[in-house]
């Protein structure tokens, strides 16, 4: 159970992302939220906290090269042992990094050992029996180039406006080529089953799961606090409960 | 007047960006919309509707298929794989990333 969230900026990746996270963690299972995001949504929506500088920024050295390795002994398993963080719920959460002052330069030994880390983490039988749930930056550009190699489906998350359906479509394209790896298609902010009819008619997929449009989101992500903690009986944390119902009987792919 | 618009995914760019350029297109200025995001949607908030602006070429992807050869100024790039929006703003795509591809956009 190895999924990617993907989605235009602002569909409601991370609210996803973190809310299924811990939902499949209160079931038991061992969950790895992985966050490659350089800004901090996911943190947010899982409820947990930051780091103050990017753990990872001590894993990976320049070798004689000049190019970027891992320091030795770090793999997979000690990475996750060592550089995540916990979140609520017994989640562990991986992250490349956030944007500091110094921009992306200050982070670069992080990001090159988080590329890294999930590289060899997608072919590690040690988590082949945890549930990872990733979340990724709007847009194509991460699945397009090689930033969730662990994901055997995708989750698109789609909500019913003009851009969110363009971008939608495109990174659907873009996810598809790889080795085919399945898009479930999410629709988010749903308001009536006309918004899904018009999401399935666009995409040419059906969807999987719907998740309602919620004021209890809104003022989850305006307070900066996880769904779960804020409204857990809301109606979309309700659709985020059916949503991991459908990743765990393996019926979300179309 | 160069604007650079940035911010958070979903915080409102390509809204802000689009109609503040009609906006000046109106008062009577030559407008140059410049599309730089991997996911282009300008077009959309300029007016252009969903499926011209899905069907925009990115100069990137045009140079990189060698169309520099035809056209190697920047105003040549502008007029050849530029579209008209409302109000006579000019709109280019810098890039747009719909392949797994090596490289970086």
């Amino acid at each position: 159970m190895h999924l990617a969230v993907v989605g235009k900026g602002g569909a409601g990746k991370s609210v996803i992302a973190g809310t299924l996270a811990r939902v499949l963690a209160r079931r038991g299972r061992r969950v790895l939220a992985l966050d490659s995001d350089m800004l901090p949504g996911l943190t947010f929506s899982l409820g947990a906290d930051a780091p103050p500088a990017p753990p990872l920024l001590d894993a990976a050295e320049r070798g004689e090269d000049g190019r970027w390795r891992l320091k030795r002994g770090v793999g997979p398993v000690r990475a996750v042992q060592r550089y995540a963080t916990d979140a609520p719920d017994g989640v562990r959460l991986l992250q490349a990094g956030k944007v500091g002052p110094d921009g992306l330069a200050g982070i670069q030994p992080a990001l090159q050992a988080y590329f890294r880390v999930i590289h060899r983490l997608a072919h590690s039988r040690a988590f082949a029996e945890w549930a990872i749930v990733g979340d990724l930056p709007g847009g194509p550009r991460q699945a397009a180039f090689g930033w969730a190699p662990y994901a055997e489906t995708f989750l698109l998350v789609v909500e019913p406006t003009a851009q969110s359906l363009l971008a939608a479509r495109r990174i659907a394209g873009v996810a598809s080529q790889r080795r085919g790896s399945p898009v479930g298609v999410v629709a988010n902010k749903v308001r009536d089953d006309a918004d899904i009819t018009r999401i399935e008619q666009f995409l040419g997929a059906r969807v999987a799961a719907a998740v309602p449009a919620d004021a209890a989101v809104v003022s989850a992500e305006r307070t900066g606090a996880a769904l779960l903690d804020h409204a857990p009986r809301s109606p979309a944390a309700a659709a985020v409960a059916e949503l991991a119902d459908r990743v765990e009987a393996g019926s979300l792919a179309s | 007047m160069k604007i650079v618009v940035a911010g958070k995914g979903g915080a409102g760019k390509t809204t802000v960006s689009g109609t503040l350029a009609r906006s000046l297109a109106q008062k009577g200025g030559d407008v140059l919309a410049l599309d730089c995001d991997a996911n282009p949607m300008l077009g959309v908030s300029l007016g252009l509707g969903m499926e011209r602006t899905d069907l925009l070429v990115g100069v990137r992807q045009a140079v990189d298929a060698g169309e520099a050869e035809h056209q190697p100024t920047v105003e040549g790039m502008i007029e050849s794989f530029g579209a008209d929006a409302p109000d006579g703003v000019r709109l280019v795509v810098a890039s747009r990333i719909d392949r797994i591809d090596p490289g970086c956009p």
